[in-house]
C-alpha cells in the first residue's frame, strides 16, 4: 500500500463563506498502480490531489477530518507510515518533491522562464539530496532529459523555457517529478493543454516510465478515453464525493451509479451512437432536402501575417496562418475542421467572415465575392454569417445585460419595429437556446459556461443567419454540458436549416455533428471529405497519425 | 409577437459598475477621500454664504433685505444652478447617460444666462454694513459664519495688517489675516472653488482629447497608431509649466487659459492607458462579435469597448485631478497665478515674502492642499484595488 486515503475532508474559506470542496473521500493507491480520479470541473478531484500533497494555501485550508497515509521510504531505505495531514511542515517538505511529485495542467505557466531548464531540475535534486555534488547533479538532470526522450538532452539542458514547444515542457515538468526518483506521481490534467498527437505521445511517455521506475500515478482528468488507456483503477467524483469507484473495465463498461452512466452518455461518441440508431430517418431527410447549392465557397484562401524586425519594423519573414485553401460549403452541411493547434482553422474561420482580412484568395457567399467588399456594403452579408466563440468566459459584454446584447444588433440590421418587438423576438431565441425567459435581464457574470456559450448561441441566433461559424463552442465546456450545447445546435440546425461551419479538434464532435470534414495542417487542407470516409478510411498520413492519437473509450477494446 | 404583455426589465439589476461601486466604498481610504471631496465641493458651492461680508439677511426700518444675494455675481449662480441639477440628476431613475446630460445643460444654461442678465453691482463697499451696525440702523441682522467677504481688506478699522490666528481684539479671525488684514479662512474657502474647478475641468478636457484619441489609435493601429504615438509624443515633450509661464506673460493671468492649458498637455498620458486598453481589449471575443454583427463603429468604441477599458483610466483621472492642483498651486505660488482672486498657492507665496514667517498662512493653504491631493490620490488607490483583476474574485 503505497497511499492509502480515509474520509478525507477539506474546507476552503472563501471570504466569509466556507466551501466544502472535499467531503469524506475515501481511495488507495498501490506501488505500480495508476489511479484515476474523473469528474467534472468544480468536483473537487484537483483540491483532493492537492491535499494529498499538501499545496492548499494553509490560511484559507482546514481538514475536519479524515487520515493521508503515505508509505514514506527514508532515504536509507527504511519504510515509515505518515499521516500527511498531522506531519509537522519541515517533514512534509522533504516528502514532497522527492517521494511525492506533482506535474501540473498548464505546462506554459509551470516552469520558470528566467532561469534554464538544467537549472530547474539541478535545484529541485540538490534540494533533496544536499550531499549531491553540481556535476553529479547535472549528470542526473541530463540523464533525466534523456529519460523523457528529449533529443539532445546535452544540449537541452542549457535551454530556456520558452524555446520549448508545450509537449517538451511538459516532458521538462514530468523530468523535474521524476530526477528525485518519487514513489508516487501526481499528474493533475497533464495533457488537458496539449494536442492529441503531443497527448498521445505523454501518456506513452508516462507508461513507460512507470513499467520501470514501479511507481504509483495519481491521475487526475475528466477525459474518459485518457481514463481508459492509462488507469488500472478509477473513482468517479461529483460535488466532493467519490460516487463509484472499481476497476477501470468494470466501471465504464456497467457503471453501478446514474452520474457515471451520464457522464459516459454524454461523450459524444455515445450521442453519436443514439443519434444514428435512434433518429436515422431525420439525416436520412436531410440528404435528400440537401441541395446542390453552394452556400459558401473559399478560393485560394491565404491569410500570411508579416512578421517585421529591426528598425524599419521591415517584413522579413511571412506567418502562412492560411495558405491556400478551397473548400465549398453546401447548404444545410455542418463541416467540420479539423486539426491541431496553431494550424490556422481559426484564422480560416475569421477570415471567410471578414473578422480577418484576406492577403489573397476570394471568398463567396451565394456566388457573391465579399473579400473586397467595403464594410457598408458587407452589412447585410453580415446578417446572414455569424460566429459563435469558443472561451464563454470572454465572448459577451461583462457590462450589458442579455437584452442589450441580443437587441442592438436586431436595431442595427432593422429587424423587429419597436424595441418591445425586438425584446420579445430575443425571448423568443433565449427560449429556443433553453434558458429561462428572466435571464434577459442578467448580465454575463451571473451566468454559468453553459449557459453563457448559450448565450452566445442566442446572439448568432437573433439576426436569423443561413451561416455559423462555430468556433471550438464545446472545448472549454465540461461534457455533460457540450453533450447539452451539441444537441442544442444539432436541433437549431435541423429547424432552421443552418449551415455550419465547425471549427474543433475533437474527433468525437465531429463525428456526433459533422456531414463532411476537412483536416487542416500547416495552413493547409490536406483531406477533405464525407466525416465517415474519412474516419475510417483516411488517405492522408496526417490524418491517420491525428485519428491515431485520438484516445478512446472503446468499450469492445475493454471487454 | 404571441405574446400580449410587453416585456419589462425587473427592479433588480446588478450591473458590474454598480458592483464596482459598491467595491469601492467598502474601503475606508475612498470613503475618507471622498468625504473630504465632499466637504470640499459643499464649501466650494455655498462659498458666498459660508464667507461674506455682506449680511445674509437683515431688517432695517421693518424692510426685510438680502445683501448676499443682491451680490452673488454670474459665476455663483451658476455653481448654484449645477449643484441643484446635480442633486436634482442623483435622485432621477434614468440611465447615467441623460443624467449627465441634464446636469451640463443646467450648467450651460444657467451660465449663458446669469452671464447674459445678472450684473451685481461694481463698487462693493464692505465698511458700509459694519459701520451702519455700529451706528444701529439696523432691527436685526444675522451674518454669514464667517462675516469677512475674501477681499474685504477692513479698511475701516485702520490698523490692519497681520494677525496670528485668534489674537487679542474685538475681531475674531479663526485662522488670522494676512499682510493687507483680509481674513485668512474666508479666502481659503473661495479659493476652493479654483481648486476643484481647475481640477475637475481640466482633467475633463485632457480625459476628453485622450480617449478619443487614444481610442481611435487603440482601435485601427497600424498608420494611425503610428501617427497618433508621434503626437504623443511630441505633446510629451513640452513641459506644462513652461508653456504656462508662456502663456501668461503673453496674454496675462486667466483661470480659463490655465485649466486649458493644463488640459491639452496632460491628454498623452490617457491617450497611452486608453490605447493599451483599446489594443487588447480589440482581440476580445465579445468585440469580434459585434464586428461580425456590423455594429456601427460608434458603438463598438463607445459602448462595447470604453466601459470595459475605463478602469485605468478613472485611475489615472483621480491622480490627474491631484496634479492639476499641484500645477495652480506651483503657477500661483511662483507670482503669476490669478492676481485678483484668493488661490491656495498664492496664499502660500504670500507667507514666504512677508519678512517674518508667518506660520498660519503657510500651514493651512499648504494643509487645504495637502488633503485634497492626498483624497484623490486615496480615492485612486481604492479604484485601482477595487478594479485590479488579480485581486478580484472571479466573477
Amino acid at each position: 500500500m503505497l497511499l492509502e486515503v480515509n474520509h478525507l475532508k477539506t474546507w476552503l474559506r472563501a471570504g466569509k463563506e466556507t466551501v466544502h470542496a472535499v467531503e469524506d473521500v475515501s481511495f488507495r493507491i498501490d506501488r505500480g498502480e495508476t489511479f484515476c480520479l474523473v469528474g467534472e470541473s468544480g468536483s473537487g478531484k484537483s483540491v483532493s490531489a492537492l491535499s494529498v500533497i499538501q499545496l492548499l494555501p494553509r490560511d484559507i485550508t482546514q481538514h475536519p477530518g479524515g487520515e493521508i497515509l503515505f508509505d514514506y521510504r527514508h532515504p536509507d531505505g527504511r519504510h515509515e507510515r505518515v499521516d500527511m495531514l498531522t506531519l509537522p511542515e519541515e517533514r512534509r517538505r522533504a516528502i514532497r518533491g522527492s517521494r511525492i511529485a506533482m506535474i501540473f495542467q498548464e505546462p506554459m505557466t509551470s516552469l520558470n522562464p528566467v532561469f534554464t531548464v538544467g537549472d530547474q531540475i539541478i535545484e529541485a535534486l540538490r534540494l533533496h539530496r544536499p550531499e549531491m555534488s553540481e556535476a553529479e547533479a547535472r549528470e542526473r538532470a541530463i540523464a533525466a532529459l534523456a529519460q523523457v526522450q528529449i533529443p539532445n538532452p546535452e544540449e537541452r539542458v542549457n535551454e530556456f523555457p520558452h524555446r520549448l514547444s508545450g509537449g517538451q515542457r511538459q516532458r521538462v515538468m514530468i523530468a523535474m517529478a521524476m530526477a528525485c526518483e518519487p514513489d508516487l506521481l501526481i499528474a493533475d490534467e497533464p495533457t488537458t493543454a496539449l494536442d492529441v498527437t503531443v497527448q498521445a505521445e505523454i501518456l506513452r511517455l508516462m507508461r513507460e516510465l512507470q513499467d520501470r521506475t514501479g511507481m504509483g500515478i495519481l491521475f487526475i482528468t475528466h477525459d474518459f478515453g485518457v481514463v481508459a488507456q492509462m488507469a488500472q483503477r478509477l473513482a468517479v467524483m461529483r460535488l466532493g464525493r467519490i460516487v463509484e469507484d472499481g476497476p477501470v473495465r468494470q466501471v465504464l463498461t456497467r457503471p453501478a451509479h446514474a452520474y457515471t452512466r451520464q457522464l459516459i452518455d454524454a461523450l459524444p461518441e455515445n450521442l453519436h451512437r443514439r443519434r444514428v440508431t435512434g433518429v436515422r430517418p431525420t439525416v436520412e431527410a436531410n440528404q435528400v432536402v440537401e441541395q446542390d447549392e453552394v452556400l459558401v465557397r473559399v478560393e485560394d484562401f491565404k491569410i500570411h501575417f508579416p512578421v517585421r524586425k529591426g528598425l524599419l519594423r521591415r517584413v522579413v519573414d511571412q506567418v502562412r496562418a492560411v495558405d491556400g485553401v478551397s473548400l465549398d460549403i453546401r447548404r444545410g452541411q455542418v463541416l467540420a475542421l479539423v486539426g491541431e493547434s496553431g494550424c490556422g482553422k481559426t484564422t480560416l474561420g475569421r477570415g471567410i467572415l471578414r473578422l480577418l482580412e484576406a492577403t489573397s484568395g476570394s471568398v463567396r457567399f451565394q456566388n457573391d465575392d465579399i473579400t473586397r467588399l467595403s464594410p457598408r456594403e458587407l452589412r447585410p452579408f453580415r446578417r446572414r454569417m455569424q460566429i459563435i466563440f469558443q472561451d464563454p468566459a470572454s465572448s459577451l459584454n461583462p457590462r450589458l445585460t442579455v437584452a442589450e446584447a441580443l437587441t442592438e444588433p436586431m436595431a442595427v440590421h432593422g429587424i423587429g419595429a419597436s424595441h418591445e418587438e425586438r425584446l420579445a423576438l430575443a425571448q423568443a431565441v433565449i427560449e429556443q437556446v433553453q434558458l429561462p425567459p428572466d435571464s434577459l435581464w442578467r448580465y454575463p457574470h451571473e451566468f454559468s459556461g453553459g449557459q453563457r456559450q448559450r448565450i452566445g448561441i442566442a446572439r448568432a441566433l437573433v439576426l436569423n443567419p443561413s451561416f455559423i461559424v462555430c468556433d471550438e463552442v464545446t472545448s472549454a465546456l465540461d461534457v455533460s454540458v457540450q453533450a447539452e450545447i451539441l444537441q442544442i445546435l444539432q436541433t437549431l440546425r435541423e429547424e432552421r436549416g443552418l449551415t455550419l461551419l465547425f471549427i474543433t479538434h475533437n474527433m468525437g464532435v465531429v463525428e456526433y455533428l459533422a456531414d463532411s470534414m476537412a483536416v487542416m495542417y500547416q495552413g493547409k487542407v490536406v483531406e477533405h471529405g464525407p466525416t465517415d470516409r474519412v474516419c475510417r478510411a483516411p488517405e492522408n498520413d496526417y490524418t491517420r497519425r491525428l485519428l491515431a492519437a485520438v484516445p478512446r473509450l472503446d468499450v469492445q477494446a475493454l471487454v | 409577437m404571441t405574446e400580449a404583455q410587453v416585456i419589462q426589465p425587473p427592479a433588480r439589476a446588478r450591473s458590474y459598475s454598480a458592483q464596482v461601486a459598491r467595491e469601492v466604498f467598502t474601503r475606508w481610504g475612498a470613503r475618507l477621500g471622498l468625504a473630504w471631496i465632499l466637504v470640499l465641493v459643499m464649501i466650494a458651492v455655498f462659498a458666498p454664504f459660508l464667507a461674506s461680508s455682506h449680511p445674509l439677511l437683515l431688517a432695517q426700518q421693518g424692510q426685510l433685505s438680502s445683501p448676499v444675494l443682491a451680490h452673488l455675481n454670474a459665476a455663483d449662480l451658476t455653481i448654484l444652478a449645477g449643484f441643484l441639477a446635480a442633486l436634482a440628476a442623483a435622485a432621477w431613475r434614468r440611465p447615467l447617460r441623460h443624467r449627465l446630460l441634464l446636469v451640463l445643460g443646467t450648467l450651460v444654461a444657467s451660465g449663458i444666462l446669469s452671464y447674459a442678465f445678472v450684473t451685481p453691482p461694481a463698487l462693493v463697499v464692505y465698511e458700509q454694513y459694519r459701520e451702519a451696525e455700529a451706528a444701529g440702523a439696523y432691527d436685526w441682522v444675522v451674518r454669514a459664519p464667517i462675516p469677512y467677504s475674501p477681499k474685504d481688506y477692513l479698511r475701516d478699522y485702520g490698523d490692519t495688517g497681520l494677525e496670528a490666528p485668534l489674537a487679542e481684539g474685538e475681531r475674531r479671525h479663526w485662522l488670522g489675516t494676512e499682510e493687507n488684514g483680509s481674513d485668512v479662512l474666508a479666502r481659503m474657502v473661495h479659493a476652493s472653488r479654483i481648486a476643484l474647478g481647475i481640477g475637475f475641468i481640466a482633467t475633463g478636457i485632457a480625459l476628453f482629447i485622450g480617449v478619443i484619441i487614444g481610442g481611435l489609435m487603440g482601435y485601427f493601429s497600424g498608420i494611425v497608431d503610428m501617427i497618433g504615438m508621434r503626437l504623443v509624443e511630441i505633446f510629451e515633450a513640452i513641459p506644462t509649466l513652461f508653456l504656462l509661464l508662456t502663456f501668461v506673460a503673453f496674454f496675462g493671468r486667466s483661470l480659463y487659459m490655465m485649466m486649458i492649458i493644463i488640459g491639452i498637455t496632460s491628454w498623452s498620458g490617457y491617450a497611452r492607458y486608453v490605447r493599451a486598453e483599446f489594443l487588447k481589449l480589440r482581440e476580445q471575443e465579445y468585440v469580434q462579435a459585434a464586428v461580425a454583427c456590423s455594429l456601427p463603429l460608434r458603438s463598438i468604441l463607445f459602448r462595447h469597448m470604453l466601459p470595459n477599458g475605463a478602469a485605468p483610466i478613472l485611475v489615472a483621472a483621480s491622480f490627474g485631478v491631484a496634479s492639476a492642483i499641484l500645477a495652480e498651486a506651483t503657477l500661483s505660488f511662483l507670482g503669476l497665478g490669478l492676481v485678483d482672486d484668493p488661490s491656495w498657492g498664492q496664499m502660500l507665496n504670500q507667507a514666504v515674502q512677508s519678512s517674518t514667517f508667518n506660520w498660519w498662512m503657510a500651514a493651512f493653504p499648504g494643509g487645504a492642499i495637502f488633503l485634497t491631493v492626498f483624497a484623490y490620490n486615496l480615492v485612486g488607490e481604492s479604484l485601482r484595488d477595487a478594479l485590479d483583476p488579480h485581486l478580484k474574485k472571479n466573477a
